[in-house]
């Protein structure tokens, strides 16, 4: 009897315990099925396979991005996540991120444009992966390796070349009473010229402008082999430069000859053309794909080399923007720098991608050839643009951007509103030199 | 039918252990599901009040935070409205290049100042002046053109109330998010002139953000305008839908100042709590899927699987207790009822639980005592018929002496001392033998002995008219039999039997037969009418002649004696004669045995 009722105790004790156990599992369980527990987490972090990467123009680089994921054939298996950000705001990020070291919610990649490189590069030396063994940096254009690597350790990935080019309706050009010729190797007086009867044949204006980007300021300083800085990058070069006052007259020349619509952001700029609210876009080469965005306008463009100052060492041919890819030093930076190698770094069949997808022009010297080049743009009367630009690229005057461009470019915008409304140019040169060298001391 | 008659047999033995056991099973089940419904139903109800104090609160943290952007909104917009600059800049009309440069430049100057406040809460700013100007502070976040936002109502309805700061809901098919933007026109102080208008736009994901750590599956953060239309949700498919009921109930929660209503939402009950955010005048609402959030945190079917668990056990338990007391009791009950088949002679087994086997003991006791007293008074009225015997054996009836003894005068007194004699002997003989001897048997050849005298009285007094015959078997002579078993037949043959006839003969016979000695008393008188083969009661008023022994008295002294398969009995037929048959059994003298 004793031992039938041990053993009814036992079963008792084993059905509660087990059920308790029960109990407990399933409340793990459901923790870990908790779906705010898991959103915490940013993306870089939630999965070995997945890197993120941040570019801004979804026309251009981002497309990029996309047909380098499409082109990846590598190791490892990479999940790409491409995350688009105004500049400013990649920048701001950037900024905030690498100052306080922490990495959460930063991306793997990041696109940074060669003007500022420099300034991260040497203001967070460790925040970046070298990359020199990724890639052979001799497979390069030489201008692009300055901006883009620090004591002899490779940190960008060169991708797009920048070269400028001057962007022009050739049906205004017509209904005006030009060709094509009659803007091919112009100095900027031509072009104010050219753009007043554009805009008294057509009523519409020449360019746009923002005046808080000096896109067009630093594309004619570089045309003739100026920079805002002596050739150690950081002693600003403001008075007394030639160049930069030769500059800042066109400049005036074209505000005053009132050919300009103002814009205040990228969409409006982009926008304007589109609209064939203006006749001409003198920038980076970049744009073709937003320019080629509107179909209806095919065949009603050209690309011709940039209008030139009346100064020594003038030339037709700048650069503005062009960018590099980083990949931050963190988590998974081996597959991005990994992926980048595979793509941007070796891969001369994708070049071509990007060029008959997007006419970009990149800066790796083996992808700098084959049939994509020699190709015939149907949207620009049949023009080879890319061969053009090509040809345009090695014409570009080299000069050292230096790591402050964009903070003289800030003290430079003001001083120019100065000088159109009527301050001295030597007083607002000087101003701007003044206060440049307190800035930077 | 016979399977039916068993199964209600099986009940019937069973009853106790069915009535126990269902009375039991009822009762632990009613506790259980009592216990398990009202634990479930009250952990439910504390566990809602303490949620939705808790959600309170967390609705009021949500409300702080839409109300400090409303309030940065609200400051924004009025800094805008009172900087000369961007008022001079939108209120210019066609300027040139340099002109338009210059106030672009400044205008964007003081946007980026202002809007420092607004990138916090990651919203965009756009400003519209005159003709197409636009400033857009952060087109990636809403990429609009002047023309499409002239073309939208909320700009129209803008300029109806200039005064207002407005908010509206806007689907935008460029960013693949709807935008709630706030709206104001910018109007002249004096004149009331309207020179431009403030856009404050701020993604749904990024309003989302404000609520969207605190909400669940089932625990829903809704904004719905005063008409109605949600313009942000937790529950994505429920946005730029409609609910003007639910914007009602979420009014009158607000004014009543309640803690929360409850409110049926497609049929499944929810709590909600509401608050009013007076910059957006719209309502926050929290909405709490009862059902889901209790089903989340309280795992009824776990407390639903212990108590089934439990209820098992018990019965389990239940069963086997309640069928090892029974079956005992039961046991004991089929026992007690056999008893009497034995003559209560059967003992009880003592087996089973304690109390049980209390019962079989008790039970056994009782009987035990009750087969000595039924021993006790057995022995005693054997005894007293015995004594009873004795006594009637003794009472020799005084008529019959002095009868006897005056028929020896007149022997006497007639000279015929030969016949006195005998007559004197015989009486001496008879008496002697019945008087005398304290034995309670006699060999037969005795018996026949006083038999004999017993006749030869009879005839002295009376003639020999009735002779009598006696037929005794050689091996029968040693016999045991009772004292004066032959007599009292004899005695009624010669009274009773030839009142009619005046003469006749009796013939006595004894033989074996079989295991049996047979004496038979038959005459040839008179006979009788008997219903059966019993003996007629012996008369009260017929005083017995010689002793006190009747017809009635051999035969029960012989039952008592011998046993029921003794005894005497009667054949008679009228005009013919009667027949007497004594059965006893064969003892011999060496066997004789006092009883």
């Amino acid at each position: 009897m004793k031992k039938l009722w041990m053993m009814l105790f036992a079963v008792l004790m084993v059905v509660t315990l087990a059920a308790c156990g029960n109990g407990e599992d399933e409340g793990d369980e459901t923790g870990a099925d908790d779906p705010t527990e898991g959103d915490i987490e940013e993306a870089p972090e939630g999965d070995e396979d997945d890197i993120t990467a941040w570019a801004w123009d979804p026309n251009f680089n981002i497309r990029a991005l996309e047909l380098a994921d499409d082109a990846y054939d590598g190791d490892a298996d990479v999940e790409l996540e491409i995350i688009e950000n105004a500049q400013d705001d990649i920048v701001q990020r950037l900024n905030t991120s690498l100052s306080s070291g922490a990495m959460q919610g930063m991306p793997n990649i990041v696109l940074i444009e060669d003007y500022r490189a420099q300034s991260f590069l040497q203001a967070y030396p460790d925040a970046f992966y070298p990359i020199t063994d990724y890639i052979n940096v001799d497979d390069f254009a030489d201008y692009k390796i300055e901006p883009t690597s620090l004591d002899g350790e490779q940190y960008g990935l060169p991708f797009d070349s920048g070269v400028a080019g001057l962007y022009i309706r050739t049906d205004y050009l017509e209904e005006a009473g030009y060709s094509v010729e009659d803007v091919q190797d112009i100095t900027w007086s031509e072009y104010v010229e050219i753009g007043k009867d554009i805009k008294e044949a057509t009523g519409n204006n020449m360019l746009t402008q923002d005046p808080g980007d000096l896109g067009l300021i630093r594309i004619m300083l570089q045309s003739a082999g100026s920079w805002y800085f002596e050739d150690d990058g950081s002693t600003p070069n403001l008075d007394n430069n030639p160049a930069l006052e030769a500059t800042a007259e066109a400049y005036r020349e074209i505000m005053e000859a009132d050919i300009v619509s103002m814009v205040s952001d990228w969409s409006q700029f982009v926008g304007a053309f589109n609209d064939g609210a203006v006749a001409s876009v003198p920038t980076g080469n970049w744009i073709t794909a937003s320019v080629t965005a509107e179909e209806s306008q095919s065949g009603d463009w050209a690309v011709v080399p940039m209008p030139k100052l009346e100064v020594d060492g003038a030339t037709n041919y700048s650069n503005l923007g062009g960018s590099s890819w980083y990949v931050l030093n963190s988590d998974g930076k081996e597959k991005a720098a990994e992926f980048l190698g595979n793509t941007f770094g070796s891969n001369e069949a994708f070049y071509q991608d990007l060029i008959e997808e997007i006419g970009a022009i990149g800066t790796y010297l083996p992808g700098l050839q084959g049939d994509a080049f020699e190709m015939e743009h149907e949207f620009f009367g049949g023009q080879q643009i890319i061969a053009d630009f090509s040809e345009w690229t090695d014409n570009i005057p080299a000069v050292n951007y230096g790591m402050h461009t964009y903070a003289i470019d800030d003290i430079m915008a003001v001083e120019l509103q100065e000088y159109l409304n009527d301050k001295p140019l030597e007083d607002v040169l000087n101003d701007a030199q003044s206060q440049a060298e307190t800035q930077l001391r | 039918m016979k399977r039916f008659e068993k199964v209600k047999q099986l009940f019937i033995r069973n009853g106790l252990f069915i009535k126990l056991f269902s009375v039991t099973l009822f009762s632990i089940l009613l506790v259980s599901i009592f216990i398990t419904f009202s634990t479930i139903r009250v952990s439910t109800d504390l566990f809602m009040e303490t949620f939705s104090i808790t959600n309170s609160k967390i609705i009021q943290q949500i409300t702080t935070q839409f109300n400090s952007y409303s309030a940065t909104v609200a400051s924004t917009i009025n800094e805008i409205e009172n900087n000369g600059v961007i008022k001079r800049v939108l209120s210019e009309e066609e300027m040139d290049s340099v002109t338009l440069s210059r106030s672009y430049f400044q205008i964007n100057q003081e946007l980026d100042r202002i809007y420092t406040s607004l990138q916090a809460f990651d919203a965009n700013l756009i400003v519209t002046g005159q003709e197409d100007r636009l400033y857009n502070l952060s087109y990636i976040y809403w990429p609009v053109t002047k023309y499409y936002l002239d073309s939208l109502e909320m700009t129209e309805r803008t300029f109806e109330e200039p005064r207002a700061i407005n908010y509206h809901a806007l689907d935008t098919a460029v960013i693949e998010d709807e935008v709630i933007v706030a709206t104001k026109a910018l109007t002249e102080r004096l004149s009331d002139d309207i020179y431009g208008a403030v856009y404050v736009s701020i993604r749904e994901s990024q309003l989302r953000d404000f609520y969207e750590g605190y909400t669940s599956e089932g625990n829903d953060v809704v904004l719905i305008d005063q008409d109605g239309q949600i313009i942000s949700s937790s529950q994505s498919d429920l946005m730029g839908t409609v609910d003007t009921n639910l914007r009602s109930i979420a009014e009158s929660t607000y004014l009543s100042n309640q803690e929360h209503t409850s409110v049926d939402i497609e049929g499944r009950e929810h709590l909600l709590i509401s608050e009013y955010l007076p910059g957006f005048d719209m309502y926050l609402i929290n909405l709490i899927d009862r059902q889901q959030i209790v089903s989340s945190l309280i795992n009824t079917r776990e407390i639903l699987m212990i108590s089934g668990g439990i209820i098992l056990l018990a019965l389990v338990m239940v069963w086997f207790v309640t069928r090892r007391i029974t079956k005992s009791l039961t046991r004991l009950v089929r026992q007690i009822s056999k008893i009497a088949q034995h003559n209560f002679s059967e003992r009880i087994n003592e087996t089973g639980g304690y109390e049980s086997r209390q019962i079989a003991q008790a039970f056994n006791h009782t009987l035990d005592e009750l087969q000595t007293y039924v021993g006790i008074v057995v022995e005693s009225q054997k005894r007293q018929q015995r004594s009873e015997l004795k006594s009637l054996q003794h009472q020799i009836n005084p008529h019959f002496l002095y009868n006897t003894l005056t028929t020896v005068k007149f022997m006497v007194k007639q000279g015929d001392p030969e016949e006195a004699m005998s007559t004197i002997h015989a009486l001496i003989t008879l008496l002697q033998s019945t008087l005398g001897e304290f034995g309670e048997t006699i060999t037969v050849s005795k018996e026949i002995e006083n038999t004999k005298n017993y006749v030869t009285i009879n005839q002295a007094r009376y003639g020999d008219r009735i002779k009598v015959n006696y037929f005794i078997a050689p091996d029968c002579e040693s016999i045991q039999v009772p004292k004066l078993i032959l007599q009292p037949f004899i005695e009624n043959a010669f009274f009773h039997a030839f009142n009619q006839k005046k003469s006749g003969f009796i013939q006595i016979l004894i033989r074996k037969q079989e295991s049996r000695l047979l004496a038979e008393v038959v005459d040839d008188g008179d006979g009788m009418t008997l219903k059966t083969e019993e003996l007629p009661h012996d008369n009260k008023k017929k005083r017995q002649l010689f002793s006190g022994i009747g017809m009635r008295n051999v035969h029960e002294r012989i039952q008592l004696m011998y046993g029921k398969d003794y005894g005497v009995s009667v054949s008679s037929e009228i005009g013919k004669g009667t027949r007497i048959t004594i059965e006893l059994p064969i003892i011999d003298e060496d066997q004789h045995t006092d009883i």
